[in-house]
């Protein structure tokens, strides 16, 4: 078993060094982060840089998820779709794969993780999988991404986790759902899941917890991202019948708990209880993506007002300097801003599920 | 090399010049479809504003539902970015959320039922056909308040349908055509809407028209099937049927095959053969077994659809929409 996972190591990393990489030094700067699929059907991690074009495209052994931005250093995680299994650590300034994470003996990755405040620990949400119970990996950035530990996550099923801006506080969407690779992506506990967001310090003391009222406790918390004042948007999976789903937009209010976002019965309608993903624009803006309505709805918090872009398997969204990025299964990158939606570039790439802003871009 | 020879192959694949086809969607398919039923919507509202009552107006609901049902599958352009799909058709319904709008609406919200703007502001369970259907074929202690809102929901469909074949006629069939269109532009975009057109249909004729009231053996359900109260669930699945083999035909011509060809074939005459017009059997061991099999066939229609069109024409199936992650 050591042996195997070993020499898959060693192959992986041979394979990605002896690739063709500019740096991106070189290449001009990126300011996100993407998983994709390429045309032959790989899979890479693709740097974009703010005019949508490509900086680099990185290969990764197998389909990835999400990635994680180093808050100082040029240096990002490009963690595996789950149940994986491994995650990349690439120097940013090179495009080289500076280490590989492997998740340990009886844990997967679900696809999330970010960094502590100073950049020296590494979280990654996990599953334990004879136990069925959420776990956060800690990992030693400092000292060659080593393993230092992990601890309770709070809950079943932690998808997206992140750091509050400007604190050393873990934030983690428990999404409250079970599952084990043994049974594939299965979904074991429908009935009786209980999703909940929970505030925790780096050393897993849990600070608060958020849950959702009873009769909506199939609204999986699975995508999350930060205000800076505390608030946390939320983008939910609905569990139950797709045609009695409730909102899946919310936002979780320090002081009021979670909220759902006004999602008239028209909105939702065609978007199968799926929202892929979610960004904070700015303090006032959130955008949502629903990659099986083929939409994304940027929500003003403050007018409760929405505006639409209908767009096929539309999934990764970000902020970005004057508003926001937003990219699609079909290879477009997206600007959002004030004036409205543009489309930026096309590639002949599939993006992933999420779009990472790298630290400050 | 080879990943070479297959970055060429692949581009030739997706750059094959398919605008024909799309006009012909167009001008074949969507117009006259769209154009009947505007035609058919009109014909009800001007029913309901002489006389609203049920033995006058079920003969035009009948042709006007049948309309929509017909052109509904083109769920992109206006009827996109009006939002007016779930409008005429609020269903499935589990919530009972039409149920509980006309409730609403005869009880409290009365102006609405004889001001047409104010109608466009409410529930939109309670502005279509469906809610039409419950006014139709259920008794309501206010025949009064009734009335009105069948009137109010027919004025609403005839707006609504005038608009959306405004729109398409007017300019978006053009524009569509020639892939010049806010969301559709290129060539490619436009192929792409015509698939999930279909696909995502016919997955709504599999799922819904037919899981729902199909359940499982021990746990059927026989009151959950489309618009079973006025006995068109397995009408509306032939109209549905017929209108996807006809846009198949019409847009996809070049990559039918036989065997696709004689999947839609088998699937009509197995909806034909049922002679259910609710879909009540689905609770009759012996009657379920052939509802089965109708579904077993709308699945092979599928599998056939997204092998052969989606394969031909090199359009991968929704990366992310897909993923459940």
């Amino acid at each position: 078993m050591m042996a195997t996972r070993r020499a898959f190591l060693q192959t992986t990393l041979a394979a990605a060094a002896a690739l063709p990489v500019t740096g991106w030094a070189d290449v001009g700067a990126p300011t996100h982060l993407s998983a994709a699929r390429t045309v032959q059907g790989e899979y890479a991690l693709v740097g974009l840089r703010a005019d949508g074009s490509q900086a680099f495209v990185l290969p990764l052994p197998s389909r990835g998820h999400a990635a994680a931005a180093h808050p100082t250093e040029p240096t990002a995680v490009a963690f595996a779709r789950r149940p994986g299994t491994y995650a990349m650590v690439i120097d940013c300034a090179s495009g080289q794969v500076a280490q590989q994470l492997a998740a340990p003996d009886g844990h997967h990755f679900y696809g999330h993780g970010t960094y502590s405040q100073n950049g020296r620990v590494l979280f990654t949400t996990e599953n334990h999988i004879v136990s069925g119970q959420g776990r956060i990996g800690v990992w030693d950035a400092a000292a060659g991404y080593t393993r230092l530990g992990d601890f309770s996550s709070g809950g079943i099923g932690p998808h997206e986790m992140l750091r509050q801006p400007g604190a050393d506080v873990l934030v983690i969407a428990n999404g409250g759902i079970r599952t084990d690779p043994t049974h594939g992506r299965a979904k074991l506990n429908l009935e009786s899941m209980r999703p909940n967001l929970t505030h925790m310090r780096p050393d897993g003391a849990i600070l608060h917890v958020a849950e959702l009222p009873a009769d909506a406790h199939q609204n999986s918390i699975r995508h999350i991202a930060a205000f800076d004042d505390g608030r946390i948007a939320i983008a939910f999976q609905w569990q139950g019948d797709p045609f009695g789903a409730p909102s899946i937009a919310g936002v979780y209010l320090p002081d009021q708990g979670i909220r759902l976002l006004n999602m008239s019965e028209a909105m939702l309608r065609g978007l199968d209880g799926y929202a892929g993903s979610v960004a904070v624009l700015d303090q006032r803006h959130i955008a949502v993506t629903f990659p099986r309505g083929g939409v994304m709805h940027m929500f003003d918090t403050k007018t409760d007002s929405v505006l639409t872009l209908p767009q096929a398997d539309i999934c990764g969204v970000a902020p970005a300097r004057g508003g926001g990025m937003a990219t699609d299964g079909l290879g477009h990158v997206h600007a959002m801003t004030a004036g409205g939606v543009r489309l930026l570039a096309r590639h002949d790439l599939a993006f992933d599920n999420h779009l990472i802003r790298i630290g400050g871009a | 090399m080879t990943r070479f020879f297959l970055a060429l192959t692949v581009g030739v694949l997706t750059a094959l010049p398919l605008t024909a086809d799309t006009g012909k969607a167009v001008t074949e398919h969507i117009l006259p479809r769209y154009a009947d039923f505007a035609k058919q919507a009109r014909a009800l509202a001007d029913v309901a504003s002489k006389d609203c009552a049920v033995t006058e107006m079920l003969p035009a609901y009948t042709a006007a539902y049948d309309a929509w049902i017909a052109v509904s599958h083109i769920q992109f352009g206006p009827v996109e970015s009006r939002g007016s799909a779930p409008a005429l058709s609020y269903w499935p319904d589990p919530k009972n959320r039409t149920g509980k709008a006309i409730a609403r609406l005869m009880a409290e919200d009365t102006s609405a039922l004889t001001d047409p703007e104010e109608f466009k502001e409410v529930s939109i369970a309670a502005q279509g056909f469906p809610a039409l259907e419950r006014l139709l074929t259920e008794d309501h202690p206010d025949q009064g308040a009734a009335c009105d809102l069948r009137r109010a929901i027919a004025t609403f469909i005839g707006q609504t349908a005038g608009d959306l074949n405004g729109d398409w006629q007017s300019g978006y069939g053009a524009g569509f055509a020639q892939a010049e269109v806010p969301s559709y532009q290129t060539p490619e975009e436009t192929r792409r809407a015509l698939y999930t057109a279909l696909s995502t249909s016919l997955a709504y004729l599999h799922d819904q028209r037919l899981g729902r009231p199909l359940g499982s053996f021990d746990k059927p359900y026989p009151t959950r099937a489309e618009a079973r109260r006025s006995g068109r669930s397995l009408r509306h699945i032939l109209l549905n049927l017929g209108a996807l083999q006809d846009l198949t035909q019409v847009a996809f011509a070049d990559v039918t095959t036989p065997a696709l060809s004689s999947s839609f074939q088998e699937a009509i005459a197995r909806a034909e053969a049922l002679g259910d017009p609710s879909l009540a059997g689905v609770a009759d061991p012996a009657k379920r077994f052939k509802i089965e099999v109708l579904q077993r066939a709308v699945r092979d229609v599928q599998e056939l659809v997204a092998k052969q069109i989606a394969g031909a024409l090199g359009i991968a199936a929704g990366f992310n929409a897909l993923d459940g992650d």
